[in-house]
């Protein structure tokens, strides 16, 4: 029962439905879209839905409608359909679902606030809850408000951006759709307008608007990231305005791999049952791989694994190159996506630590020719990070000594050091940069040759802000007088603090 | 009461106790109408301020005397706002840029603009140009002292600068030529303990000889040092003796225990708590050139002939990336581990040797 309604004129029609479908083009239209008006409620499913071809009895699964057009709906048709099929703890779902089932028994206004990473399934959580019990869900989507000019040369003044926001989710949360019998309705919002992110008390009136107003339960879904000013959930949903609008707030956290692996393997289901043409069918040590590199991202991991496991352009040459071809691809995937969430802010103190632990704690491995070489090698470790040089290299010079047990290996191991600080100080070369963090990393590795292996917390740098003693923590000092921090540690602190406690005086 | 350091400085030109012959040259220097940017360097507690301060008096009279406190705001290109502790009397400004770490350029630009923009009202009073004393230029970024130089010409004919630094090795060339440079060594020993004399003679007590001379070898020929321990002595005991206790400063004391914690074992635990006290000395303020030569020092006693020669080498070595280097506790703790490695390899050999 899962349908959207648009409030955007039909220019946008089409970008609004292809939301969560990147693949589809923004301006592919259809001849038969209904030329509507601004607020103009229209019904999405207008190209040809077609159930899917059910495999299973379940009711959701009928019900559900599957647009299928003549771009791969790939990502749809690997949807989870039915609780079971969510990744995520099962204990959150419960939680969700008690919700769910108490505001849809009564006409109230109230309000769920769902937050989590990006990717850890809370908007298709929704979905599938209100799927099976049976509530229509109606999605705010932010219409792109540029003025088109008139045929005149005019512009045409529109609705203010919160009263438009405030228009729909109370018509969505009021009215019943024509073509639908259902009383139950949830309104969803993910996507918030602008002007809420720059001015949040004009957020607050609209709430207190729908709790008047209102008649139907609101959920409202925000990512979490970890820079502060790009978190919405904590801008916008102050401690204060959950209280007073009694909003319900549950947080999901990222998929456990054990989780992500379940759903991998559905899809993975699903591609040897119906897919067979377009993929390969995945090996379980590319879904472990893809579990990996994902992070708790259920969806970037679906993705990755529709890379992963496309067939290769021709099947002339598929046996003998791809199969090669799959093994490297694979793995540079696996750094391409890791170095990519580091980018994002995600995970990036666990990947350093991270890091830290395979610098400190080298593996040697036997090759087949009997040399011994390093599992990860350092232009490895080097490459697979985006951070800094210096915060990692002084991670480094704060940990690497419990590791050693010989004074001759610290010494060399802290002699490096010494250099890659010397190459990292000439800031304006990139270049040095990266040697610098190579000669720090490198030489790490290879110097400890008797390590210790034992469990060592890794401690963060110290703060090597030096504190200057005051002129008036030192008696005795003129006031009028500039002096250098470094002589009043060296010359006067001591002597004053004699001279100063003098008997009689 | 003041300090006797402060009580008993000189104030002018024609009284200081020592490099008699550079004072009436800086005084003959000044009777000129005119005179160019000045760059004094030498030890610190050689009494280059001092000098500056006797010269500005003579400049302009004793109103450079009456001095005042204020805190100066500047606005970095990145619109972090700062804040910078100045001391001025009416004809001068000193400011140590440093004080604000990497944010000295604009410091530097910013204050000297400022002050040679504003023109003497009294144009009949003494000089038409202000001074603007800088502090420890040889600590400053390579930034601000590029700055520096373009500044320096641009406002030549409104304020003339006078850098203070301990060595002028790290002041870029292009600085160095712009300025007179005046090099001003540490006293030796024997006019340290005349001044102590001089000084106590003052305050109407006895010092004698030796304990003057005594203190100022303990005081590494810092003038500065002498005085203040002079000083500590006289509190801690008056009536001095010959051989009475000099007060040593608490870092020092903090380096010795360092030394001997590093010769009482060699091994990677050790460091890990050497490292700890060589933090607290950094973070406490102490500078780590100060360090490095404490530690050095402590450290080759206990060598024989070869083996300090081998340290000295590495010492030098480090010390020097040190200087080119962002995290001086790096270079110190490789040093600390060099010699660890070394002196655990001596013991042993001597031990094998008495086998």
């Amino acid at each position: 029962m899962e349908t959207k309604i648009v409030a955007c004129p039909v220019f946008y029609l089409c970008y609004s439905q292809g939301d969560k479908k990147w693949f589809k083009p923004m301006f592919d239209f259809d001849d038969d879209k209904p030329t509507s008006k601004v607020n103009e409620v229209t019904q999405q499913a207008k190209t040809i839905t077609v159930p899917e071809p059910t495999e299973e009895p379940i009711k959701e699964l009928t019900t559900k409608n599957i647009i299928i057009t003549d771009h791969k709906h790939w990502m749809k048709s690997f949807e989870p359909v039915t609780v079971e099929d969510l990744a995520i703890h099962s204990k959150k779902i419960q939680e969700v679902e008690e919700w769910v089932k108490t505001v849809s028994n009564n006409n109230n206004s109230d309000m769920l606030l769902l937050t989590g990473p990006v990717g850890c399934g809370k908007t298709i959580t929704i979905h599938v809850l209100a799927a099976k019990y049976n509530i229509r869900v109606t999605e705010w989507i932010t219409p792109m408000d540029i003025d088109i000019p008139m045929e005149n040369g005019e512009f045409e003044y529109k609705q203010k951006q919160s009263a438009k926001f405030l228009d729909f989710i109370l018509n969505a949360a009021n009215f019943t759709s024509l073509l639908d019998d259902n009383s139950r309705k949830l309104v969803l919002v993910e996507d918030f307008p602008n002007t809420f992110l720059r001015t949040p008390a004009e957020f607050t009136e609209v709430l207190q608007q729908y709790k008047q107003r209102a008649k139907s339960p609101i959920v409202f879904i925000c990512s979490e990231s970890h820079t502060d000013n790009k978190n919405s959930a904590a801008n916008i949903f102050t401690p204060s305005l959950k209280e007073q609008f009694n909003i319900h707030h549950i947080m999901f956290n990222a998929v456990a791999p054990t989780n992500l692996k379940m759903a991998l393997k559905r899809v993975a289901g699903i591609i040897n049952k119906k897919h067979t043409a377009v993929y390969n069918p995945p090996t379980p040590d590319l879904i472990e791989c893809v579990v990996n590199s994902s992070a708790g991202d259920v969806r970037s991991a679906v993705l990755n694994l529709h890379f992963a496991c496309l067939k290769g352009g021709s099947k002339l040459n598929m046996d003998t190159s791809v199969v090669q071809g799959k093994e490297s691809k694979s793995k540079t995937r696996k750094k391409k996506t890791s170095s990519k969430f580091m980018s994002l802010g995600k995970d990036q103190t666990v990947s350093i630590l991270h890091g830290v632990g395979r610098v400190l704690n080298p593996k040697v491995i036997e090759t087949e020719t009997g040399n011994n070489k390093l599992s990860h090698s350092p232009e490895e470790i080097i490459e697979q990070f985006i951070s800094q040089p210096v915060s990692f290299v002084n991670f480094l010079e704060e940990n690497y000594l419990p590791h050693f047990s010989c004074i001759d290996h610290v010494d060399k191991a802290a002699s490096a050091l010494s250099d890659a600080d010397f190459m990292l100080a000439e800031w304006r070369e990139k270049l040095c940069q990266e040697y610098g963090l190579y000669t720090a990393v490198a030489s790490l590795m290879l110097a400890n040759k008797a390590p210790i292996s034992a469990w060592n917390p890794v401690r963060g740098p110290k703060n090597m802000r030096i504190q200057y003693p005051t002129i008036r923590e030192i008696p005795l000092l003129e006031e009028n007088q500039l002096y250098k921090g470094k002589i009043l540690v060296a010359d006067y602190e001591t002597y004053c603090k004699i001279i100063g406690n003098k008997p009689g005086t | 009461m003041s300090l006797w350091v402060d009580k008993h400085r000189p104030r002018d030109l024609m009284k200081l106790d020592y490099h008699k012959d550079q004072a009436v040259r800086l005084k003959s220097l000044v009777q000129q109408s005119d005179f160019p940017h000045l760059l004094v360097y030498g030890p610190s507690g050689a009494g280059k301020k001092t000098r500056i301060m006797c010269l500005l008096r003579e400049l302009y009279g004793s109103g450079v005397e009456r001095l005042r406190q204020e805190t100066m705001n500047f606005t970095t290109p990145s619109n972090k706002k700062i804040e910078i502790m100045t001391v001025s009397s009416n004809y001068h400004i000193e400011v140590n840029p440093t004080d604000v770490g990497i944010h000295d350029r604009v410091v530097i630009m910013d204050l000297v603009k400022h002050v040679a923009q504003t023109h003497q009202i009294d144009s009949s009073g003494q000089r038409e140009f202000k001074v603007v004393i800088l502090n420890e230029v040889d600590d400053l970024t390579k930034d601000a002292q590029h700055a520096l130089r373009r500044t320096m010409e641009k406002y030549v004919a409104t304020c003339r600068l006078i850098l203070i630094a301990n060595s002028i090795s790290r002041v870029i060339p292009a600085i160095r030529s712009r300025c007179l440079t005046i090099r001003v060594p540490a006293p030796t020993e024997s006019e340290i303990a005349s001044v102590l004399q001089v000084v106590c003679k003052k305050e109407s007590l006895n010092i004698p000889m030796e304990l003057a001379m005594r203190i100022a070898k303990s005081a590494d020929r810092n003038i500065r040092r002498a005085l203040l321990m002079c000083e500590a002595c006289k509190v801690q005991q008056y009536a001095f003796t010959a051989n009475q206790k000099i007060p040593e400063p608490d870092w020092q004391q903090f380096i010795r225990e360092t030394a001997s914690m590093i010769l009482s074992e060699q091994s990677p635990k050790k460091l890990l708590e050497v490292r700890q006290k060589l933090y607290d000395l950094i973070i406490h303020g102490v500078p780590p050139d100060m360090i490095f030569a404490g530690l050095l020092k402590e450290l080759v006693r206990n060598c024989d002939m070869a083996m300090k020669c081998q340290i000295a080498s590495h010492a030098a070595d480090y010390e020097h990336r040190m200087r080119l280097g962002n995290k001086h506790i790096f270079h110190l703790e490789a040093f600390v581990a060099k010699f660890m490695a070394i002196y655990k390899k001596f013991v042993e050999e001597s031990m094998g040797d008495a086998f």
